[in-house]
């Protein structure tokens, strides 16, 4: 045991998480110890209503340990009260979590200094708290006319431009308010919420096999990975042996959607400049990817393909030829559009130097994927907490830029789209033979009182699911952490002091979910 | 006889126009892959938007329901007023250059009013905007066509295209460099890359179309079939100010029908350059765009410098 927990606590190991549970008094200093004498990176804080078995609210926090490939869970009680000290005065990357939990469980974290209410807007009466279980699922509470007070910025000639909610794309529904001066943005704030499905209380009352489904439709675009991180979760739960042909089989799954979503993004960047040829093939790429998907598994994105134990859809050898061919064809496709994007200075121009996440604010907030590696932070789930098949596989050196702006962005999902390719080739030459999934005989039996942690690294970056179980063995608690809900908060920092129509393409260069944040 | 040329001289812009922009969409989307709408589409859009209601912001004022007519009318206006196919259906004083741009001035001074008028943020900013380029765009839309007035010895657009065209040959370095000038004009004020980019639905890069963004039905008809007309004015003046070649000087059936066919060639040649430009290049920074319009400029600038030194 290397980490410096404090003594009051009860430390309990089982696989690759370590749990603590500290008293409350001492979380704050517990938390702040595994960020900065153990360099731990922190991932996630969410609670569970255990009013009925525990009289009070629990709180988990959960760091991760890449070099051990573990996580850190520390959890308190809030026993008869719902004031908690807040975290993130010391650790950043806690805020919205903490804004969250305000909203959705009642509980107050002291010292915390924006509460305004996160996801719920001000139709939602402000002491209902959806997340606690005294809140029934279907209730209707009455519509309340709340006010939401957004940041104002004053000065002489400062004005504001609102944005949406409704945008002129096919895109989702999302409120932007900028304060400019001329046309440089001095300040943006945005307002989501917009999609809120309600799908964590969702989650409590499903059957197990329409949970799956769920987790498909947190964010669309990442079906496959959301579905793959939820059923991991409940492998763990019920000690279920997945094949190896299976595990190999969810990495070229998982790679495919990379890819599709990869190809959308590279032609959505150029597309936003302006540069039509890349906007369109792009888009090209991304259609011949997705219509793969639909040949080998019948989902365009991948739905359906995960279950508890395995994959339903099995590769045969003739799709496995097909797949090894498309994927050079694509190859050979990909290279030649970004030699020519490569040689486009106006492109090069548009993207260089805009938009920039400097490092200290991406590591402050623990910005994840595509824009942390971006801006030099060297992440990947797929190595630092390996899963699926991807242990045996070997994804080469992270690809990391320095510099944080759009074309960064850019560069790391070219040189993603490349391992990836490579990945699927590789995987698919050595797939083990067997079976693609467990036997199903009977109905998966999950471990009692448990916590399953799993993470997946999505296009975006790393969705972590939290998932609890109940004493009866039923699934109580699920917290789909998409790494847009991250993500999000790094967009005011990137678009500080540009000018404003650079801001579609600073948006573009993250490609956020709205879904996946809203929940 | 006279009467038919004057009233096809009129009418030519505004037939035209629509088709125009449907040639340039369609070979877009060639060069991208894609096989595009029919190049009539624009018209179809039109008669669509013609027949549709409007919806008007309680906060319009009479600037905001006057404006399409004035920025349409004065497009077919200047279309009366330029060389299109033939040198004798025209020449009147109001040929005269600077007629022309301030003209054209007026219609884009009413365009920003009206982009301003709703209150809306992003009216006000296509505006601020169009007024920015337009400011720098005036001086060397100015120059280039003095360059050639200087060169001709009058300023009556009519009466220039008419002594280049015995004149060519002559002045050959200028009246490229002032064409050049002019070209970058006519990127900015017809609203095509890399100055603005008229296919996007980004709101916040707009230029032109966030200053029509209020309008709906049959005053954006007027408003698009305006900027259509706008496109092919500045076509037909780059192409018949300087290179009039193919212009008819004469009444006759088959002289007209070469003018008219030179002129369609010519809109063809500039079709073609503006959808390679928008596809194989990226839309500029907003703060570029002034170096740019310096450049023209200095362009025509050094054209007349030119001319003097001769």
């Amino acid at each position: 045991m290397t980490y410096s927990f404090s003594k009051n606590s009860k430390i309990t190991e089982s696989g690759a998480v370590t749990m603590a549970e500290v008293p409350l008094t001492d979380i704050i200093q517990s938390a702040i110890d595994l960020v900065e004498k153990d360099q731990l990176v922190f991932k996630l804080m969410t609670a569970t209503d255990e009013r009925a078995t525990k009289n009070g609210f629990k709180l988990w926090y959960i760091f991760g340990d890449a070099s051990k490939h573990s996580f850190v869970v520390l959890s308190t009680i809030l026993l008869d009260t719902t004031k908690f000290p807040a975290l993130s005065p010391f650790v950043h990357a806690a805020w919205n979590y903490e804004r969250r939990l305000h909203t959705f469980f009642g509980l107050i974290p002291v010292g915390h200094s924006d509460l305004r209410p996160l996801i719920l807007h001000e139709n939602w009466p402000e002491d209902i708290f959806p997340l606690r279980q005294d809140f029934d699922y279907q209730t209707k509470p009455e519509r309340v006319k709340n006010t939401y007070t957004f940041h104002k910025v004053t000065g002489e000639g400062i004005y504001e431009i609102p944005v949406g909610p409704i945008h002129a794309g096919i895109i989702e529904p999302g409120h932007f308010r900028f304060s400019m001066a001329g046309e440089s943005i001095v300040r943006l704030e945005a307002r989501l919420g917009f999609t809120h499905k309600g799908s964590e209380k969702l989650f409590e009352v499903l059957p197990l096999d329409e949970q799956v489904h769920l987790s498909e439709k947190i964010s669309g675009d990442s079906s496959f990975s959301h579905s793959l991180a939820f059923c991991q979760a409940l492998e763990q739960f019920g000690e279920v042996v997945v094949p190896a042909r299976a595990l190999s089989l969810r990495v070229v799954y998982a790679e495919l959607e990379r890819l599709a979503n990869h190809f959308g993004d590279i032609g959505g960047i150029m597309m936003d400049t302006g540069f039509n040829f890349g906007g369109a093939q792009g888009a090209r790429l991304r259609e011949m990817v997705l219509r793969l998907n639909e040949q080998l598994t019948g989902s365009r994105f991948l739905r359906g393909v995960n279950t508890i134990g395995g994959v339903t859809q099995d590769l045969m050898p003739e799709q496995l030829s097909q797949l090894r061919r498309e994927i050079a064809s694509l190859e050979k496709d990909f290279v030649e559009i970004i030699d020519v994007a490569k040689n486009s200075t106006s492109l090069i121009n548009r993207m260089k130097g805009t938009g920039v996440l400097t490092n200290d604010v991406a590591v402050n907030m623990g910005i994840l994927g595509v824009a942390g590696r971006a801006s030099g932070i060297a992440q990947d789930t797929r190595q630092d907490y390996p899963y699926a098949g991807y242990e045996a596989v070997s994804l080469g050196e992270v690809p990391v830029e320095s510099a944080g702006d759009v074309q960064a962005r850019f560069q790391i999902r070219v040189q993603e789209v490349l391992v990836s390719l490579h990945c699927i080739t590789a995987v698919v030459q050595t797939l083990p033979a067997g079976k693609s999934r467990a036997d199903a005989t009977e109905p998966v039996v999950l471990k009692k009182n448990a916590l399953a942690l799993s993470a997946v690294e999505g296009w975006r970056g790393e969705i972590l699911y939290f998932v609890t179980t109940d004493d009866k063995g039923r699934v109580n608690r699920v917290f789909p952490r998409d790494p847009s809900f991250v993500n999000w908060s790094a967009l005011p920092s990137a678009g500080f002091d540009n000018v404003i129509p650079d801001f579609p393409l600073i948006n573009k260069s993250f490609s956020l979910s709205y879904s996946g944040n809203d929940l | 006889m006279t009467f038919s040329l004057f009233l096809l001289q009129g009418l030519l812009v505004p037939v035209l126009s629509p088709l125009c922009v449907g040639v340039i969409k369609k070979i877009k989307a060639w060069l991208q892959n894609r096989q595009g709408a029919s190049i009539i589409q624009p018209y179809r859009d039109l008669w669509k938007l013609f027949h549709k209601d409007e919806r008007i912001s309680k906060d319009a004022s009479w600037i905001f329901l006057f404006a399409p007519l004035v920025v349409f009318s004065v497009k077919v206006f200047v279309g009366w007023n330029i060389p299109l196919f033939s040198l004798d259906s025209g020449f009147f004083a109001t040929s005269d250059a600077l007629v022309i741009v301030y003209a054209l001035a007026l219609g884009t001074f009413f365009l920003a009013l009206a982009g301003l008028d709703v209150g809306s943020a992003f009216g006000g900013f296509g505006s601020s905007r169009e007024m920015t380029l337009s400011a720098l765009a005036e001086g060397g839309f100015i120059f280039s066509l003095l360059t050639v007035a200087l060169l001709a010895g009058t300023t009556n657009l009519f009466g220039i295209a008419s002594h280049s065209l015995f004149d060519s040959g002559l002045h050959f370095v200028p009246v490229i460099l002032a064409f050049l000038g002019f070209f970058i004009i006519l990127l900015a004020e017809t609203a095509r890359f890399p100055f603005d980019n008229p296919a996007t639905h980004l709101e916040l890069t707009m230029i032109h179309e966030a200053m029509i963004l209020e309008y709906s039905g049959k005053r954006l008809a007027l408003m698009e079939w305006a900027s259509a007309n706008k496109l092919v004015l500045f076509f037909a003046l780059g192409a018949n100010i300087f290179f009039p070649i193919g212009l008819a000087s004469g009444t006759d059936i088959s002289t007209i029908l070469i003018g008219v066919g030179a002129l369609l060639l010519k809109l063809l040649a500039f079709c073609l350059v503006i959808a390679l430009l928008e596809s194989s290049m990226a839309k500029f920074r907003f703060f570029r765009l002034p170096d740019l319009l310096v450049a023209s400029f200095i362009l025509n600038a050094v054209a007349i410098g030119l001319i003097n030194s001769l």
